[in-house]
Order: structure tokens, then C-alpha cells, then sequence
């Protein structure tokens, strides 16, 4: 049983102790894990089809939000409704633990016909990664509540460049990381609810726009167009802080910081905003294994495989609540990572159409092409819009 | 008549050689298809069979994920209207006119530099350090080259700052970009040019060159009227390789821009690729790779007809 999954080395290793797991609980059922190392889903989800062109169809792949839609509607997928049917009690358990947001998206956006392909699993918001050594030194009190406007977020920034020369946030142009959260909080995205139109021009989306472009013109943010590592340059000193979902934990362990930080969520405009990706696990239509494959399905969905993964270290956030609130996740990591668990209720779907990579190139273009100076906001934002419409 | 073509006598009771019998010939024959066999086989699997496959692909629409379907001459149509794949093509050309100047400018003054060198340990310790970049792969250089161009943590950005300059966005400004990529090529890749030029700048006979001097010719018409001239085929050679390999740049533009910023750096390879593996058409990606084969093979010609000019056939 051929389970596809994106993963690099270290990953791999931590999916292959998971593995070991389910082997020991079903010697039975041979599974052959297949680890696919990308910097990206757009990437893996590219990789997934073309070894599939060349003949070599697994039983179960793990896709993520980028790639659900095209994947179901490609006809290549098993409608999951007899599994869940069957195994009724265990769905239930796990639908009743996880966000009632994942249950619905499941089907509204991972489905093209309305039925269920996907069991969903682990997923990332965007929350703010705050050093307290460079607030404390600054004398800038992070908020408690974790709520702040873009004024008082920016109004820190500019006591801490004063006090410790150190920059606010890195300016990139990455699609969920860099451009999506100054989007949703402020009432923005780059589709509409229903991914069938651009709304990259809106004056929300030139307004975030400007707001960050403001932030590289007045020195609070590292000019973009190159690469550094953030983490690193947080524990020198020289960045305040850095965005991400559960991933960057992994550094922070590595260079010490987890006790020095603090998940916050993003500084809002008009409200709470983060966008959000989810893992989810299909069976192929041709699978000659599909009892195996739902067999490894229910395994993942159990709160025993999500502790034990999220003990070992995974970079997602579990879709269960029960273990996102618990030690399992929360230890050895940064104060308030629950909530990263928390954006689920307000998060928005990454947009994620079927000519995806396509449409992730042209928002990342537009937003590179503002924040360097390259392109008036409204213009600029206004070309890429122009295009993302022929790409839907 | 020479001995050597001198009807033999046979002496008495002296058998006649035998003759190769067609059985002889066919094994022999065997051996020899035996013998290349592996380098067929590679060559049909890897290249000549992916290559028919893909003339195949440019007559079909084809997403990988559902069944082809038969287009005729329709992607090469698209090609003709797609302003992308010209401005692809043109920043390809550019890049690849820049790569030949670089390379063989810049290789050549190396080979002479090195060939000047006296110390024996200076000069491999010069080619050593010359060639060393060549052997790191394209994604380790394209990562380390971000990390030391970057506006704001970067290395070259730090050095500048000491003298008062302000570093560009080398990646993110369209009119830095493609230099930018052209220097990085530049310093992964002059190893090899200058291996090729230092070798050929060996095989010049000293005797021309101390004649030359000896008939009073400075170090510039020594250089000028014997040395390049006897290095000419040399220099060919290196001119052909590098304009097919630029021609077929890919890995810079994928790690470190994406193409961007505003398609300055989308090489063709990449254009083709993108098409291929992320837009998934496929056939449209063929009849780009089609094109790009009869580019390259039309230039490489017009090089050759164009050599018999300025190559010095000894």
C-alpha cells in the first residue's frame, strides 16, 4: 500500500518513526511510504502528477489545499461516503474534534461535486513568531491578549528600530506567509469566497500593499529580493519578529529561542485574518488496496497517531483539538502556540484554483513588484488582477 | 615492385591461409554490436526516444492527468502569439551573447595569466581555484549567491555599505536581475571555459612564438598574429559549447528569481518548463522544447559556416 506524502529528509525521518507505529499495530498491511521532498505544495502537487502520468498511482497521497480541488475533479479519486458510512463512530469522534470550519471547507472547497474525497488532517495558519528580548529592550510591551492594529504594530516597529536598531518583520512576497496575511486582516484576499474571480485590486488588497511597502521605505522591514534566514537573525538581535505556522518551531528549538518568543496572532485593520492550509488524505480510484489505504486513513485520524506526531515534532498543527491544546504540542514550544490553533475559526482557505501554480506566480510577481518599488500598488495590483481573471 | 606488394609463392606442402568464412564475419560483427549495444541502448531510452516522444507530444493537448487529445499544428500556432515565449526568447538570447563574451574574454585573460605563472604550486593552486566553483551543483550555488546578494544581510550589500554605495535589489529590480545572473553564471562556470582555453593555449608551438619575437614583434602582436590564431579552433570550440549550454540555462533562474521580477529572467528552458510541469501543458511545453533544439542546432550551424572565416585550421 503506496502512501505519497511532501517531506524532506528531516521529515521523512519523523513520518518514518509514525510509519513504525502503524506497522506495529497492522504487521498485516505493507505499507511503502513514499517521502517527496518540495519547498512548496504547488511544487509536490506538480511532482504527484507527473509521476502519476508515467504510470505510478499510489493508494493514498496526502494533498494539501493547493492541490484538492484538481485532484478530485480529475476523476482520480474515490468517494470516501461508503468509508465513512462504515465507520461511522470513529468519523464522528474525529469530526467532533477538529475545527467545524475543516469539516465544512472539506467539501466546499476540496470537492468539485459536492462529495467527500478527503479526510482532512493537520493544517497551518500564520500567526507572528515576537522576540521578547528585542520588545523588552525596546520597551515595547507586546499585547497580552495578542490583539494590535497595523498603527500600534507599525508604532513598535519604529521604537524598536530607535532602541535597538533591530527590523519589525521581513517584507517577503510568499503566497500564504508574506502576502496573505496582510490581505485578510484587512478584509482582503486575492480570489472571492468561491475562487471563481480575481480580487487582488481591491482598495483593502492596495492598502495592505502599501501599508508593507511603507514598512521596507521607512527601514522597518529588510528590502526584499534576497534571502536570509529569519530565525538566525532573531537571535542575533536584528529581527523582531517573523511569520509562520508551526514550522519555524523547529528553528527556534535548534537556536534556543522557543522560551524567548511568543506566537501573537498578525496586527489587524479591519479585523482577524490569517490564511489556512490543510493536509488532507484521499484513496485513488485505482487502488487495488483501498481497505488498507482507509485502514492507514482511520490510523491517521486517530488521537494516538496525531500525540505521537505531534510529540516527535511535525511542523503542522494537529487537526484535533485535543491534542493542539495539549503538552503534546504545546511543550518545548513558543508561549501561546494554541493559537495558532485559534486562527482556524478565522482563517481563510489559501485561494487555491485549479491552474494554481500559475496564479501563486502571478500574486507573488505583483507583490515582489510593489514592495521593491517596481509598480504602483494600484496599478500594479491592478495588471495581476487583469491576469488571475484569465487564469480562472 | 616493393617487396611488401610482391606476389607470394607458396613453397611445397605450404597450405593456404584460410580465408575468412562469413561465419567469422558474423561473429566479429556480434562482438561489435555487443559492444556498442550499451551506448545504443542509452542513447535511444534517454535521448533519440524522448526526443521522438516529445515530437509526438507537440501535435496534442495533453494536462498528464486525463486522456491527450490531437491538435495538429495548433501549439506551434500559439507560439507564433504568445508575447511571453518571444520575450523569453529574446532575454535567452541576451543571456546566452552575454555568457559567450564573459567566458571567453574572461577565460582567455585567465589562461594567460596562469600560463605566465612561473611557481608550479602558484599555477595549480590558480587552476585549482579557478575550476573549484564548476564542480559545486547549480542549486548550492544559487542559494549561496541569494544569501550573499541580499539587500540587506548580504555580504556584497555589507562591503558596499563601507564605501557608501547602496546595493541594488539585485533580484527584485528588473534592470539588476539578468546581470546579476549573468555574473553568477559567470563565476560558476569560467572553471570550465578556462580549462579548455588554458589547454589549447598550450598546444601554440613556442618556436612561432619565439620566431615572432625574434622578427621583433611586441607581447600584443605576438598575442594578436600567432598566438590567438593558433588557439582559433580552440576558441571555436568554447564559443559552441558555451552558447549551447547557455542557450539552455535553467537552474539560476528557477532557485533564485523564478523568472521574476517581471519575467526578466524567464529564460526559454524555464518558459518551457513552467508550461510542462506547472501549468501542465504538455504539448505546448514540446513544441517549445522543438523549437529551442532547431534554434540551438541552427545557430551551432551558422557557427560553423562562419568559423571557416576566422578558425585557423592547422
Amino acid at each position: 500500500m503506496k502512501f505519497v506524502y511532501m517531506g524532506d529528509a528531516e521529515q521523512q525521518a519523523q513520518f518514518k518513526q509514525l510509519f513504525a507505529e502503524f506497522n506495529k499495530k497492522h504487521p498485516n498491511i505493507k505499507l511503502e511510504p513514499q517521502g517527496i521532498p518540495s519547498n512548496n505544495w504547488a511544487t509536490f502537487a506538480n511532482t504527484v502528477s507527473t509521476r502519476i502520468a508515467g504510470g505510478q498511482v499510489p493508494d493514498i497521497i496526502q494533498i494539501a489545499t493547493e492541490g484538492q480541488r484538481i485532484f478530485a475533479s480529475k476523476n482520480l479519486l474515490e468517494p470516501l461516503e461508503s468509508y465513512l458510512e462504515k465507520d461511522q463512530d470513529l468519523v464522528d469522534d474525529y469530526f467532533n474534534d477538529i475545527d467545524p470550519n475543516l469539516v465544512k471547507w472539506n467539501t466546499e472547497y476540496a470537492s468539485h461535486d459536492g462529495k467527500t474525497y478527503y479526510i482532512p488532517g493537520g493544517f497551518n495558519t500564520v500567526c507572528l513568531y515576537v522576540s521578547k528580548e528585542i520588545f523588552d529592550r525596546a520597551g515595547v510591551e507586546i499585547p497580552a491578549d495578542g490583539a494590535w492594529t497595523w498603527d500600534q504594530f507599525r508604532a513598535a516597529g519604529e521604537q524598536i528600530k530607535a532602541k535597538t536598531g533591530a527590523f519589525l518583520i521581513p517584507a517577503g512576497s510568499g503566497y500564504f506567509t508574506d502576502v496573505m496575511p496582510w490581505l485578510t486582516t484587512n478584509g482582503a484576499s486575492t480570489l472571492n469566497e468561491g475562487w471563481t474571480q480575481a480580487a487582488f485590486a481591491s482598495p483593502e488588497a492596495i492598502e495592505a500593499a502599501t501599508f508593507v511597502k511603507g514598512l521596507i521605505d521607512d527601514g522597518l522591514a529588510p528590502k526584499p529580493g534576497g534571502q536570509f534566514d529569519a530565525p538566525t537573525q532573531m537571535s542575533k538581535g536584528k529581527l523582531a519578529t517573523l511569520a509562520g505556522g508551526r514550522w519555524p518551531v523547529i528553528d527556534l528549538r535548534r537556536l534556543k529561542l522557543v522560551d524567548k518568543t511568543v506566537v501573537v496572532p498578525w496586527p489587524t485593520n479591519k479585523g482577524n485574518g490569517s490564511p489556512i492550509g490543510w493536509d488532507a488524505w484521499p484513496i485513488t480510484k485505482v487502488s487495488k488496496n483501498k481497505a488498507a489505504a482507509w485502514t492507514f486513513i482511520t490510523f491517521l485520524m486517530s488521537k494516538d497517531a496525531a500525540t505521537y506526531f505531534a510529540r516527535i515534532g511535525g511542523t503542522i498543527v494537529p487537526a484535533r483539538r485535543s491534542v493542539a491544546d495539549s503538552p503534546d504540542f504545546l511543550d518545548n514550544a513558543p508561549e501561546h502556540s494554541e493559537r495558532l490553533s485559534d486562527a482556524a475559526s478565522y482563517a481563510t482557505p489559501i485561494p487555491a484554483p485549479d491552474r494554481g501554480s500559475e496564479t501563486q506566480k502571478v500574486i507573488e510577481e505583483a507583490w515582489l513588484k510593489v514592495l521593491s518599488g517596481n509598480g504602483d500598488p494600484t496599478q500594479t495590483l491592478q495588471e495581476a488582477n487583469a491576469k488571475l481573471g484569465t487564469l480562472l | 615492385m616493393t617487396a611488401a606488394s610482391a606476389p607470394q609463392v607458396l613453397a611445397a606442402g605450404e597450405q593456404q591461409p584460410a580465408k575468412p568464412t562469413s561465419v567469422h564475419h558474423k561473429r566479429q560483427a556480434l562482438y561489435g554490436y555487443a559492444f556498442i549495444s550499451p551506448a545504443v541502448v542509452l542513447f535511444v531510452a534517454f535521448i533519440a526516444g524522448p526526443m521522438v516522444f516529445a515530437i509526438g507530444l507537440s501535435f496534442v493537448a495533453w494536462d498528464l492527468l486525463t486522456p491527450s487529445q490531437f491538435v495538429g499544428l495548433d501549439n506551434f500556432a500559439r507560439l507564433v502569439n504568445d508575447p511571453l515565449f518571444g520575450k523569453a526568447f529574446g532575454t535567452t538570447f541576451v543571456f546566452a551573447f552575454a555568457s559567450v563574451v564573459t567566458h571567453i574574454v574572461g577565460g582567455l585573460l585567465l589562461a594567460l595569466a596562469a600560463n605566465r605563472v612561473m611557481t608550479r604550486a602558484l599555477s595549480y593552486f590558480l587552476r585549482t581555484a579557478v575550476f573549484f566553483p564548476f564542480l559545486i551543483s547549480w542549486a548550492a550555488v544559487a542559494l549561496l549567491w541569494k544569501y550573499i546578494l541580499d539587500p540587506t544581510f548580504g555580504l556584497v550589500a555589507y562591503y558596499l555599505s563601507k564605501i557608501g554605495i547602496t546595493a541594488p535589489s539585485w533580484f527584485s529590480d528588473p534592470s539588476w536581475s539578468l546581470p546579476a545572473i549573468v555574473g553568477i553564471d559567470f563565476w560558476h562556470t569560467i572553471g570550465f571555459t578556462f580549462v579548455i582555453l588554458l589547454a589549447g593555449l598550450q598546444t601554440v608551438p613556442s618556436t612561432l612564438v619565439e620566431a615572432a619575437r625574434t622578427d621583433g614583434a611586441n607581447t600584443w602582436q605576438v598575442f594578436w598574429h600567432v598566438t590567438l590564431p593558433m588557439m582559433s579552433p580552440t576558441v571555436f570550440f568554447a564559443t559552441v559549447i558555451t552558447f549551447i549550454g547557455a542557450f539552455q540555462i535553467f537552474e539560476p533562474m528557477q532557485i533564485i528569481t523564478g523568472g521574476g521580477p517581471d519575467n526578466s529572467t524567464m529564460s526559454i528552458v524555464m518558459y518551457l518548463y513552467q508550461n510542462g510541469f506547472q501549468s501542465f501543458q504538455v504539448g505546448y511545453a514540446s513544441a517549445i522544447a522543438i523549437v529551442v533544439f532547431a534554434v540551438i542546432m541552427g545557430v551551432t550551424i551558422l557557427q560553423f559556416c562562419f568559423s571557416r572565416r576566422w578558425v585557423h585550421e592547422q
